[in-house]
């Protein structure tokens, strides 16, 4: 079974507020190892956020637990 | 009382060779967009970004480009069409971001030299678009028969372009917006 474990809000790093998560996307990278690859869908899962107050963006892998 | 952000669209000449008429449509398009309240543009050519050649994608990626499209709400590319297709120098610069460009609105601009206004350039580009994670728009401007829409000193000949990228910008920043709100206020959870 496989848990989505990174559930911590991202906090902006120049206004310190709580960011948006607004998408997640594959990424595909070639010669990345088989951490963080979602075996299912063929990539790395990347989760796109942005600052409600300045527009600034960010973004982090998905971080999965294989348990 | 918090003020609005202005909107940022900068535009993407998608071009680097000398002599480039894509060049005159890239300077009135920026000119247009300057004019609207509320918004902020710049010209980014693609031919004063140093990018190397012996790697690509993220691993390439120029700091201030990738500010410029972080900060961007919306972008307009301008593309000449070559052979059908755009520029290898563009998909190079544009492959060297992807958090960027996130749901963020995109308007294309075909140029062509012949009478169909760049249509298949932007028929290729749309794919690219989405898988960079952007957002099209169902207008475009298209500059047919690029040589006769200019003159030698850059003055359009042909004002009823100003009509039409009139509504292909009042359709792109009404994307902007409405982007930005979900970026910053719709959670994907």
């Amino acid at each position: 079974m496989v848990a989505v474990a990174n559930t911590d809000k991202m906090i902006c790093s120049k206004c310190q507020v709580e960011m948006n998560h607004h998408s997640d996307k594959i990424v595909y990278k070639a010669g990345a190892d088989d951490a963080g690859t979602d075996m299912a869908l063929g990539g790395i899962i990347e989760e796109f956020h942005a600052c409600p107050k300045c527009g600034g963006g960010a973004s982090r892998p998905e971080v999965r637990v294989h348990c | 009382m918090e003020t609005v952000r202005p909107l940022f669209i900068p535009v993407i000449l998608g071009t680097a060779r000398m002599g480039r008429m894509s060049l005159h449509a890239a300077r009135l398009v920026t000119g247009e967009l300057g004019k609207h309240a509320g918004v902020e543009t710049s010209l980014i050519d693609i031919a004063k970004l140093p990018l190397p050649t012996n790697d690509a994608g993220e691993a390439i990626k120029q700091a201030e480009f990738s500010s410029n499209i972080d900060r961007a709400d919306a972008l307009v590319v301008v593309s000449p069409e070559y052979n059908h297709g755009y520029s290898g120098p563009l998909k190079h610069v544009l492959d060297s971001c992807l958090r960027e460009y996130i749901h963020k609105a995109v308007g294309i601009v075909g140029v062509s030299s012949g009478p169909f206004g760049g249509t298949r350039v932007i028929q290729n580009l749309l794919p690219v678009m989405r898988e960079i994670g952007l957002v099209t728009i169902f207008w475009d401007v298209n500059f047919s028969s690029v040589g006769k829409v200019f003159a030698e000193d850059s003055s359009l000949l042909d004002e009823s372009y100003i009509r039409r990228i009139d509504k292909f910008l009042k359709e792109l920043i009404w994307m902007a917006k409405t982007l930005r709100h979900g970026r910053e206020q719709i959670s994907l959870d």
